[in-house]
């Protein structure tokens, strides 16, 4: 006989007991080491890839003109500022001459001097060949002593020698008067080319050293990139491949450009390979010298292979390979991966085939044993 | 004969499942205080696990990258690849800082990996959504701890980068997510720290008159440039060779190299023996006082159950029940209180773990020690209920 | 089980030398199987610790006690298992009824039986003959919190009963019920004890139940004195 008052108070504990229960056998097998897996698999697919390399550089101008005089001295104006474009012959600016002047004037007198000494010489001379003469018909008339005659030679040879100095005198003072003048000119700061001012090195009362840049100006049709590139993911970096650019400033604009060269030196330092890039069009405004760029240069498109996503690929036992999902269960398949593109896309040369599944993402590393429990997409991965 | 004990379980069934819940919730809350120190100590296994080496390279006489802060050359590497055995060395730099990601802040484990491919030393060994880094700048393969998603661009210092993977239970040794970027910017990041340190640091450079000088055009540029570099990494990861003992490589290596290498056992030391030694002796002191708590409460709810049913206990007495059927009673009530209580507490333990900040582990042998405890302590608390039951006289059924 | 219960001289003294105190002097009674005695007394008495004796949960310090044909006390208890001679020899009936609360009343009866070992289905049968008897099958699945106050001692008195023992100890079994109530108990524990040739002991100071006992014992200062009642039949 069944006790008709307990069966009411039994079902409402069994009603409590049983999802107990229940939820504790689903907590136990559920979570754990005995909980499966969650993983995602993909298929491996023959695929066309279209492998890049990514580098970043810094905008530079290929001619930099650093424009400053040749001696120390002081800056008397400078007539530029940074952002003015300038003709090849303008005069950008001028170093004080402090006494250039002075000695050209100096010069100038003594030049004078020297032409007067000159007129002088001459007028010796002239003197000295008539004196010279007329002694001579003089002894030819027996009118006077050979000696007389002898003392009045010597003095024409001296007066032309005084002549020829005075000459060279004049010669000297000119030269020494050009040479004035010509470093009166340097004072000058004049532009070789047409080009941008960029930089403003001092300003007028600062003393520069000899060679020391006071402006700098470029080409500006002459900016590229120079980019570096990893060693380690440089293969087929060649000059005339295409690039993409994307400049700091100008986030998700994406510019044209070529390879110019890659350089012959790489950086040993920093395990780089160098390139230049060139702009197709520049771009208006120009980037400014010095502004971060990111390349990314294409390859030419790959024939068609087994490829999978990189975040397929492991690493057990110094192996790199990938989980292939078979109907028995999971085996690690070492692999041998070919170029990849840049969006993850890794060619698979050898170890799994078209057709094939394996794991892309997982929730923790998985062994042989492991219980897989295959979703579209793993829990947490918000899109 | 029947059973005393389920007959009343039965009777006052209601009181007696929330007095369950209620103890089962303390237990919960012991068990989840056990996975807390279970995840610690997984946390530091799982870095090295996810770092996939073999042996540690770092700066002589310090204790590695984890623990303390160590800084080696860049190009170190290279002759620890060329040494027999050696199947793989890879630079690795940990820096534990603020990544911003909009207005948000997480602060995070930033690990700069080798260019290369995935399965390198150092790189994050699986995925769960996304893919590997691919370019060697400006990418990043985020924990998804740190809750930031594909696509989304995130700061490290002066530079942006572009979240492309996510991955799971990479956390540095204190729990933090870790974000993977390339070497190069982490390199970067670790040296240039910001643009107004940047500029400060030029600024001083300039006003250094010997680094400055008037007369040498060029020289501070050059100064400036040497400064903004850092050819330091924080350690060498090194992959063995199969049929080569992680000793026998790092015996040359700290004779020859002048520096120290450490193994897959002495790293474990390092992190589980010294980094988190105190929390998990503060953990494990309060795990005990936890245990003492839950087993004075089973007691306490034991005993007062006992009293309620002190009456009962003397009649069932006067009429001849035996002690042993009274004991019995007792103590299947207690081990059914326990049994209920490690039920609900297995399953809050269960449910309350991902909610946690940090890593929570709970371990199938730890839930089996836990249910023994638990019936331990119920067996235990229960004899002071007995002891007072048996104690109750008969007589006081009679006249009172 | 022939001779009902006798008691000669049983006294019982708490503690020692000048201390001591006599709650029980001299009580001398016997009861006949099927007779119900009373047993009356002022507060303070010795009534309640007469009773304590009689139920082997206090040891008597003189006299002697037989229950049946067996001497259980003879200053000195000669029953080795006072638990199971109080299980399956004693019947108590209490003031309040004192049922189990988790147990139902058929289980709350049959409790006796299955402490003895008595296989659980026989132990029920014999409760519902019993509760049959006592007219209360009908409320044979109730818990006892649901009973009223006369079923409960119902109950009680079939509990007491279910063992067929030679004496049955009713301890103010009255005191909670009304007159009406209170004298169908009486009436019940008359017609068990005919029926089942047990010995009932009724420890009262009920007036309305007085009159219907035909012997009663007097107990005063530890001392018992016997009378006889009026014995007033039952409407």
């Amino acid at each position: 006989m069944k006790i008709i008052p307990l069966q009411s108070r039994t079902l409402a504990l069994l009603g409590v007991v049983l999802p107990l229960l229940a939820l504790f056998v689903y907590v136990a097998l559920r979570s754990g080491p005995l909980a499966p897996v969650a993983v995602t698999v993909s298929t491996v697919e023959a695929r066309p890839i279209s492998p890049s390399l990514f580098g970043v550089g810094t905008v530079e101008a290929r001619f930099t003109y650093r424009i400053g005089p040749t001696f120390a001295g002081r800056v008397k104006k400078l007539d530029v500022h940074v952002g003015y474009r300038v003709q090849a012959g303008q005069l950008l600016g001028e170093m004080d001459p402090i006494d250039l002047d002075d000695r050209i004037y100096a010069q100038e007198a003594a030049l004078k001097r020297a032409e007067a000494a000159l007129r002088e010489a001459q007028a010796r001379q002239a003197y000295a060949q008539s004196q010279a003469k007329r002694y001579e018909q003089l002894l030819a008339a027996r009118t006077t002593s050979e000696e007389t005659v002898d003392t009045k030679k010597q003095d024409l040879k001296i007066a032309n020698a005084a002549l020829a100095a005075a000459k060279e005198e004049l010669v000297r003072v000119r030269a020494d008067g050009a040479a004035v003048v010509a470093q009166r000119n340097n004072m000058r700061l004049v532009s070789p080319v047409d080009g941008l001012v960029v930089a403003r090195n001092a300003d007028p009362g600062s003393t520069v050293v000899a060679g020391q840049s006071v402006v700098d100006v470029i080409d500006p049709q002459s900016l590229w990139i120079h980019v570096r590139f990893d060693q380690i993911s440089a293969t087929g970096l060649a000059a005339g491949l295409r690039a993409r650019i994307a400049l700091r400033s100008r986030n998700g604009q994406s510019l044209k450009g070529r390879v110019l060269r890659v350089e012959p030196l790489a950086d040993a330092v920093t395990e780089e390979i160098l390139a230049k890039i060139v702009f197709d069009d520049l771009p208006d405004p120009l980037p400014p010298i010095g502004e971060l760029a990111e390349v990314t240069v294409s390859l030419p498109e790959l024939p068609a292979m087994p490829v999978v996503s990189n975040a397929a690929i492991r690493e057990v036992e110094d192996q790199l390979g990938m989980w292939h999902v078979q109907d028995e269960g999971l085996r690690f398949v070492a692999v041998k991966l070919g170029t990849g593109d840049l969006d993850g896309q890794v060619q698979i040369l050898d170890g799994v085939d078209i057709g094939d599944r394996v794991v892309v993402y997982s929730e923790k590393a998985l062994s042989k044993r492991s219980r897989l429990h295959i979703v579209e997409q793993l829990p947490r991965v918000a899109k | 004969m029947i059973s005393l004990a389920g007959r009343d379980i039965l009777n006052a069934w209601g009181k007696f499942v929330f007095t369950g819940i209620g103890l089962g919730l303390l237990i919960g809350v012991t068990l989840t205080m056990a996975g807390v120190y279970r995840g610690m100590v997984d946390d530091g296994k799982a870095l090295l696990d996810n770092s996939g080496a073999d042996l540690w390279v770092v700066q002589q006489d310090t204790l590695g990258p984890y623990a303390e802060s160590s800084s080696i050359n860049d190009d170190l590497y290279r002759s620890i690849l060329a040494m027999p055995g050696v199947a793989e060395a890879a630079n690795v730099t940990y820096l534990t800082m603020q990544v911003r990601q909009g207005r948000r802040d997480v602060r995070a484990m930033v690990v700069g990996v080798v260019a290369g491919s995935p399965g390198k030393p150092g790189w994050p060994p699986y995925l769960v959504a996304g893919r590997q880094i691919t370019r060697s700048h400006y990418e990043a393969v985020a924990d998804i701890a740190a809750g930031f998603r594909l696509g989304e661009r995130i700061q490290v210092r002066r530079n942006h980068y572009t979240v492309v993977g996510l991955t799971r239970r990479m956390v540095s040794s204190s729990g933090d997510p870790m974000v993977f970027i390339p070497l190069k910017d982490a390199q970067e990041a670790q040296f240039l720290k910001d643009n107004d340190a940047v500029l400060q640091q030029r600024r001083r450079t300039a006003e250094n008159p010997s680094l400055n000088r008037p007369g040498v055009p060029g020289l501070l540029d050059a100064v400036i440039a040497s400064q903004s570099n850092n050819p330091y990494v924080n350690a060498v990861l090194v992959r063995i060779r199969p049929g080569y003992s992680a000793e026998e490589i790092a015996r040359p290596i700290r004779r020859w190299q002048r520096l120290t290498a450490y193994t897959r056992s002495q790293m474990e030391e390092i992190l589980i023996g010294k980094l988190i030694a105190t929390s998990s002796k503060q953990i494990g002191m309060f795990l005990v006082i936890l245990a003492i708590v839950s087993a004075a409460i089973v007691a306490f709810i034991i005993y007062t159950l006992t009293m309620d049913k002190i009456r009962e206990i003397a009649v069932l007495k006067l009429i001849g029940t035996r002690n042993r059927t009274i004991a019995a009673m007792i103590m299947q009530q207690a081990i059914a209180l326990g049994v209920i209580g490690f039920v609900v507490g297995k399953i809050t333990a269960t449910f309350a773990a991902p909610l946690f900040p940090k890593y929570v582990l709970l371990m199938p042998l730890d839930t089996v020690a836990g249910f023994f405890a638990v019936l331990m302590i119920c067996v235990l608390a229960s004899l002071i209920a007995i002891r007072m039951a048996l104690k109750v006289d008969p007589a006081e059924a009679i006249g009172g | 089980m022939g001779k009902g219960i006798l008691i000669e001289g049983v006294g019982k003294r708490y503690g020692t030398g000048d201390t001591a105190v006599d709650a029980l002097k001299s009580v001398n009674m016997h009861v006949a199987p099927g007779e119900v005695v009373g047993l009356i007394g002022p507060s303070g008495s010795g009534k309640t610790t007469l009773l304590k004796c009689l139920g082997a949960v206090i040891e008597p310090t003189a006299g002697r006690m037989v229950l049946g044909d067996q001497v259980i006390y003879d200053k000195g208890w000669r029953i080795p298992d006072l638990r199971a001679l109080r299980r399956d020899r004693i019947g108590f009936v209490f003031q309040a009824p004192y049922l189990i609360p988790f147990l139902d009343v058929t289980d709350n009866v049959a409790l006796l039986p299955m402490l003895a070992g008595v296989p659980n289905a026989e132990a029920r049968k014999r409760a519902n003959e019993l509760l049959k008897a006592l007219d209360i099958e009908h409320r044979a699945r109730a818990m006892p919190s649901q009973l009223s106050g006369g079923e409960q001692q119902r109950v009680a008195i079939a509990r007491g009963l279910v063992n067929r023992p030679p004496v049955i100890l009713a301890d103010e079994p009255t005191a909670p019920l009304d007159s009406e109530r209170a004298l169908t108990v009486i009436r019940i524990l008359n017609d068990m004890a005919r029926r089942f040739e047990t010995a009932v002991i009724v420890v009262t100071h009920d007036e309305k139940i007085i009159p219907t006992f035909k012997r009663i014992y007097h107990i005063r200062d530890g001392v018992t004195h016997e009378e006889a009642g009026e014995g007033r039949a039952f409407q």
